[in-house]
């Protein structure tokens, strides 16, 4: 376990950065933890720091402790609205590498325009839960493969990272599925929480510009339309113009922002 | 409430989300405070709504603030 001690204004007692297990420091001021800090590494094998403190310099002091420790690049998350901690983690040399938007997304046929968007011609979808485990890993791992080969996976929305032996593929019932002679064409995953999240939506490369992913919106935004949900969640990289064309395209909303921070 | 070397732990429910990604709790005591999610929570993407039930860490320096350290299931 190591420490560091940090000398305090007369009268206050000082704080001391303890790595208390090896992704994991405390500030402990006065026998009471004031400040912690955690380093975990994602599937894709960059590690993501978090920082909680009551004040600047608490922040500032666990940062020098973890940067001192751990191998760089390091990322972290911070809200964008969230102008206090996004200046610590600058204070601590770290620089904005991409944003996300997120979207509020409508979905009453009214508002999104999709009532009469039908899939094109040869195409069926296949309703959430219903689609056969096999292909649907099949097409999965083909989409998994086209990504890593354009964008890569970095780009894209920190939800559907690939896991830990390439499967994203978690619960096969979330997925509605478009489908084409014989074989799926494409997928969207929605996420039946509270609000509902579309965590992944894509269609093979070769089928693009044709209105599946469209239809397959309007399949999944009519259905919880009908029970009663009216709006969903989706995340979208800035730079991802298609993404953001389609979600603007049916009235979705920016609602707010994350931004990925680097220490290189 | 439950005091610890951690921190002051209590539940609460979100009844507002404010613009500067900070959170009206109303905790079960009835006292409400302004609080932001945890570094955690902000990693594991998780979203935080009107109407969750959360658990909120007091800050020890003002305890109209804090941290929100875990979204139960509801």
């Amino acid at each position: 376990m190591n420490s560091v001690h940090f000398t305090s204004p007369m009268g206050q007692p000082a704080v001391v950065i303890t790595q208390v297990a090896e992704t994991q420091w405390h500030a402990v001021e006065d026998d009471r933890v004031v400040g912690r800090g955690d380093a975990s590494r994602r599937p894709d094998g960059r590690i993501f720091l978090s920082i909680d403190a009551w004040h600047g310099a608490v922040f500032d002091q666990l940062a020098d402790a973890m940067l001192a420790d751990l191998p760089k690049p390091l990322y972290t998350v911070v809200d964008e609205a969230d102008l206090d901690l996004t200046c610590d983690w600058e204070r601590a040399g770290f620089t904005i590498r991409r944003r996300e938007w997120e979207y509020l997304v409508p979905t009453d046929p009214r508002a999104t325009g999709l009532g009469s968007a039908l899939p094109p011609s040869g195409v069926t979808i296949v309703a959430v839960g219903e689609a056969d485990e096999s292909p649907l890993r099949e097409l999965h791992r083909v989409i998994r493969d086209e990504v890593e080969a354009t964008v890569g996976w970095r780009e894209m929305p920190a939800e559907v990272l690939p896991r830990p032996g390439g499967a994203t593929l978690l619960d096969p019932s979330k997925y509605t599925v478009a489908a084409q002679s014989d074989e799926y064409v494409g997928l969207v995953r929605v996420v039946p929480v509270r609000q509902p999240r579309i965590g992944l939506i894509a269609v093979r490369s070769g089928r693009h510009r044709r209105g599946i992913a469209r239809a397959l919106l309007a399949h999944v935004l009519g259905s919880l339309h009908h029970r009663g949900i009216d709006a969903a969640w989706a995340e979208v990289n800035e730079s991802n113009g298609a993404a953001t064309a389609l979600f603007e395209g049916i009235g979705a909303r920016r609602a707010s922002s994350n931004l990925e921070l680097v220490l290189r | 409430m439950a005091r610890t070397t951690d921190g002051i732990e209590v539940e609460g429910t979100v009844i507002e989300c404010l613009r500067n990604a900070t959170f009206k709790v109303e905790l079960q005591n009835g006292h409400k405070v302004l609080a932001h999610i945890s570094g955690k929570i902000r990693k594991n993407y998780i979203k935080i709504l009107p109407y969750d039930r959360v658990l909120v860490e007091l800050s020890p320096y003002d305890l109209t603030r804090g941290r929100i350290l875990y979204r139960y299931r509801t």
